[in-house]
């Protein structure tokens, strides 16, 4: 049976399964702990149990002394849980990060709507208020499968306070279970229910630097969210969107984000158009990465930057961030762990790009 | 009733903030260049010192602490290797040899990482980067010490290890882990992190210590693998130390990119060379074998250090100038050096031999591109003149690459019948060199590298004799004075394994121990 890890000084609480180490069950929710061997061999991963219990499973005794032991000591690449548990592990407090306990929520379909030929639009008005950060997104249950999917809330705290609904942007993945079902079968007036919220992705607002925003397919949800969010606050930092999708027809909420921009001094918006170069006077023609350079003459320094998109979106734009002398501590997005992740071989340059 | 208490506690990175970041002052009564002179004349740009990130959080007290009970318990394992005559279950007396190179050539070069780290640790500005730099230094001398105190027990009873440090400094093929170390060690500090903390400790590591210490766990060396976990510990700290070095430079000043690129390229070759002698000590000198270099080279080599070099490509570095003609010589680098090291036993202070029938085969299957068709007729001739009581040995002295010290037998990339030669001239000398690589290293600071000590000129220019000795005398027999001068005993630390002493007496004891 599983037990539940609570992840200190970041407050974050976990699921970790029977046998599953703390540092593969940390990983899996995108908590970045320091590690090295993997074997527990070096020592690079040692954490303080603060309570609860664990099993300090194949550690060596030279990079876990006894007298480590004694004082509670663990390493996390070979510690599995006996009990609940609470750790302190060597990692960066985020002090713009809120600790909010995940529910489950029901809700009933409000709205479903075309947002583009392949991304719609759901609103679902939840049975009790649902406190999150801009950013952040909720597993949808779909009813039948037993399976969820994430999906990034797209309308700001405040709104979702004000409306007390939630707005989720649905692409259609060709052949996926999740997603054809909301596209074909979803409906007004439907009961669902959806956990949350999720994630790690938000904004550092206590950093007060100018931000760039770059997002591209359905990814546009949690940099809106972000956007609008920051904006109703008051935010008076330079805000640039980079927004792309392949087509005009894809680029959904462009009116209301060019529009945006005419009203807000302190808020750019650039969108770009990766299929149809040229076509449009007022997009670039291109990817967001490209686009990105372009506005900014290549050089990103002394931002930071968010990032919302398909792999490849957030590799090319890491890249490109880097190349404008834009660094890891500056970089975020909110990265799903997936199988193949966990299969590609990384060399340990990066934590989390 | 439960009120959660609000948290006063530092986390574990303010208190090592606090512990280490306040150590620093601004000079005032010396202007700071005179005080720190090393820190700009690489060429590196750093605007900001706080940049840089403590890749580990160890403070001196908790070091004290931790290191002294990992010395507990590595010497309750070695005085019980001793004194149960531990060196009775090795797999066999040949195994030794792996360790001989070891004590030899890699322990001394602890000793110069100690060295080099205590500079760097003074000429760094920035705590975070000292502190990290001075316990390092710590380690290096305790790494030094433990090996020695890990290996020393061998000398009691096996030869060729008895006077390791004085032979570091004098003995042919231990030049080349020598020179490499003081090319390093003389290099400016950012260079030398680039050199050992990142292209070494880092990209190369695993190439030579998990060949080592499972060499030893695979033929019952309990005493050296125990060193082996002792170390470990502090090798995961020194490898993130060179990540963060790297990552330091690239992000602090786009000019630092070339510079960094052009250490790359050099370290990487220069570390990769030395390798040649683990690769040979992979194949050829564990009786019961780990793996190949080649498989080794595949996973730590072409996997591991392609991602790196792939995330690398963020901050605009490539893989390394020499990266594909490493990747080429996997298959043969082993088995050339094991010819040579064969051929030139009578002046090496270990010994070598041609592998069994079986351990042909076996090298036969993990290289089947190379070694039925140009290393196994080879040694099947070298066993023919061993048989006939002829053994080859070469008593020419061999041409050295002025770089990288070893002599000329790597083959050309792509044509492993022909011996690789490169040369360049310089002030009107001419030099010579096995590789691209190494030219290229050379050409770019020929004023370093001509005052290489390449140990086979200087025995020619007569400098490898003890005082007194007469070349000229009637019967003088250079080799066993030169010998005489390295402090080699002739026919005992030297020489083929199967007519050796350790043979014998390896053979003798463990039939005494295991029969009535």
């Amino acid at each position: 049976m599983s037990h539940r890890l609570n992840i200190e000084p970041l407050g974050v609480e976990v699921e970790v399964e029977d046998g599953q180490t703390i540092l593969d069950a940390a990983l899996r929710h995108g908590i970045y702990l320091p590690h090295a061997c993997g074997h527990g061999l070096c020592g690079t991963c040692k954490i303080q149990v603060l309570s609860g219990e664990v099993d300090i499973g194949n550690a060596n005794p030279f990079a876990l002394m006894d007298f480590e032991r004694e004082e509670g000591k663990a390493l996390a690449c070979c510690a599995t849980l006996c009990d609940d548990t609470v750790i302190e592990a060597d990692i960066d407090e985020e002090p713009d990060a809120r600790v909010i306990p995940i529910h489950d929520f029901s809700g009933t379909v409000s709205a479903v709507w075309n947002l583009t030929p392949t991304i719609k639009g759901v609103r679902i008005a939840l049975n009790e208020p649902l406190e999150f950060q801009a950013g952040q997104y909720m597993l949808f249950h779909i009813p039948g499968l037993g399976e969820t999917r994430a999906f990034s809330i797209a309308n700001s705290p405040a709104e979702v306070e004000r409306s007390g609904e939630i707005e989720l942007n649905v692409r259609l993945v060709p052949g996926g279970a999740g997603t054809t079902y909301i596209h074909e079968r979803l409906k007004v007036g439907d009961t669902v229910e959806v956990t949350g919220p999720y994630g790690r992705f938000f904004v550092r607002k206590s950093a007060r630097m100018p931000m760039i925003f770059m997002a591209g397919g359905s990814g546009l949800s949690s940099c809106r969210s972000m956007i609008r969010d920051l904006l109703e606050e008051g935010c008076d930092l330079p805000i640039t969107l980079v927004y792309g999708q392949r087509n005009r027809a894809e680029l959904y909420y462009h009116e209301e984000l060019r529009r945006l921009a005419e009203d807000v001094p302190n808020f750019t918006y650039v969108p770009a158009l990766s299929e149809e170069r040229g076509e449009h006077e007022d997009a670039f023609g291109g990817f967001v990465h490209e686009a990105a350079a372009q506005h900014f003459g290549g050089m990103f320094a002394g931002h930071k930057a968010y990032l919302c998109g398909p792999p490849l979106m957030i590799e090319a734009c890491v890249t490109a961030l880097m190349k404008g002398r834009l660094f890891e501590r500056d970089i975020y997005f909110e990265k799903f762990i997936s199988a193949a992740d966990v299969q590609r071989l990384r060399s340990p340059l990066f934590k989390k790009i | 009733m439960d009120t959660r208490v609000e948290k006063k506690k530092l986390s574990l990175r303010e208190r090592y903030h606090l512990m280490t970041r306040g150590l620093g002052w601004e000079p005032t009564y010396q202007p700071t260049e005179k005080v720190f002179p090393f820190t700009a004349y690489e060429g590196i740009k750093i605007h900001d010192w706080d940049k840089w990130e403590d890749p580990f959080r160890l403070t001196m007290d908790a070091y004290w602490k931790y290191q002294g009970e990992k010395e507990k318990k590595l010497y309750a394992v070695i005085d019980a290797f001793a004194q149960n005559n531990g060196f009775l279950s090795l797999t066999d007396a040949r195994y030794l040899n792996a360790i001989k190179i070891f004590i030899q050539g890699v322990t001394p070069l602890e000793y110069y990482a100690h060295r080099g780290f205590a500079f760097a640790g003074r000429h760094f500005r920035g705590e975070g980067l000292r502190v990290a730099c001075q316990m390092q230094s710590l380690d290096e001398l305790r790494h030094t010490q433990t090996e020695l105190h890990s290996i020393s027990v061998y000398n009691k009873f096996f030869n060729g290890f008895h006077n390791p440090l004085h032979w570091f400094d004098r003995v042919w093929y231990l030049s080349v882990p020598k020179s490499f170390f003081e090319d390093a060690n003389s290099s400016g500090p950012f260079e030398f992190l680039t050199a050992i903390s990142f292209s070494f400790e880092y990209v190369l590591t695993n190439l030579l210590f998990v060949p080592f210490m499972s060499g030893a766990a695979y033929n019952g060396d309990l005493s050296t693998v125990t060193f082996g976990f002792s170390a470990q510990s502090d090798e995961s700290r020194h490898m993130t130390l060179g990540i963060e070095c790297i990552k330091f430079m690239l992000e602090q000043d786009p000019d630092n990119v070339p510079i960094v690129q052009r250490w790359i390229d050099k370290w990487f070759w220069r570390g990769y060379r030395v390798l040649t002698l683990v690769g040979m000590m992979m194949d050829y000198m564990l009786p019961k074998r780990v793996m190949s270099w080649r498989e080794a080279w595949e996973i730590y080599g072409e996997q591991n250090g392609g991602a790196l070099f792939q995330d690398l490509g963020r901050y605009g570095i490539r893989e390394p100038a020499g990266f594909r003609d490493a990747c080429d010589g996997k298959d043969h680098i082993s088995h050339q050096a094991w010819l040579t090291f064969y051929t030139y036993d009578p002046v090496a202070a270990f010994h070598t031999w041609v592998p069994s029938d079986a351990e042909l085969d076996w090298l036969s299957a993990k290289y089947p591109e190379s070694f039925d068709r140009y290393y196994r007729p080879r040694l099947l001739y070298l066993r023919e003149q061993q048989a006939a009581g002829t053994p080859v040995a070469n008593k020419n002295l061999p041409l050295l690459c002025n770089v990288c010290q070893i002599p000329m037998f790597f083959t050309e990339p792509g044509d492993p019948r022909r011996i690789c030669y490169r040369e360049s001239v310089y002030e009107g000398e001419r030099y010579h060199f096995c590789s691209d690589h190494c030219k290229s290293i050379f050409d770019h600071e020929p004023e370093k590298y001509v005052q290489s000590w390449l140990p086979v000129h200087q025995i020619y220019q007569g400098n490898c004799f003890k005082p007194g000795t007469d070349p000229t005398a009637p019967g003088f027999d250079p080799i066993k004075a030169v010998l005489d001068y390295y402090e080699i005993n002739n026919g005992r630390d030297n020489l083929w394994y199967d007519n050796s002493e350790d043979r014998r007496n390896f053979e003798a004891w463990t039939a005494e121990a295991r029969g009535n």
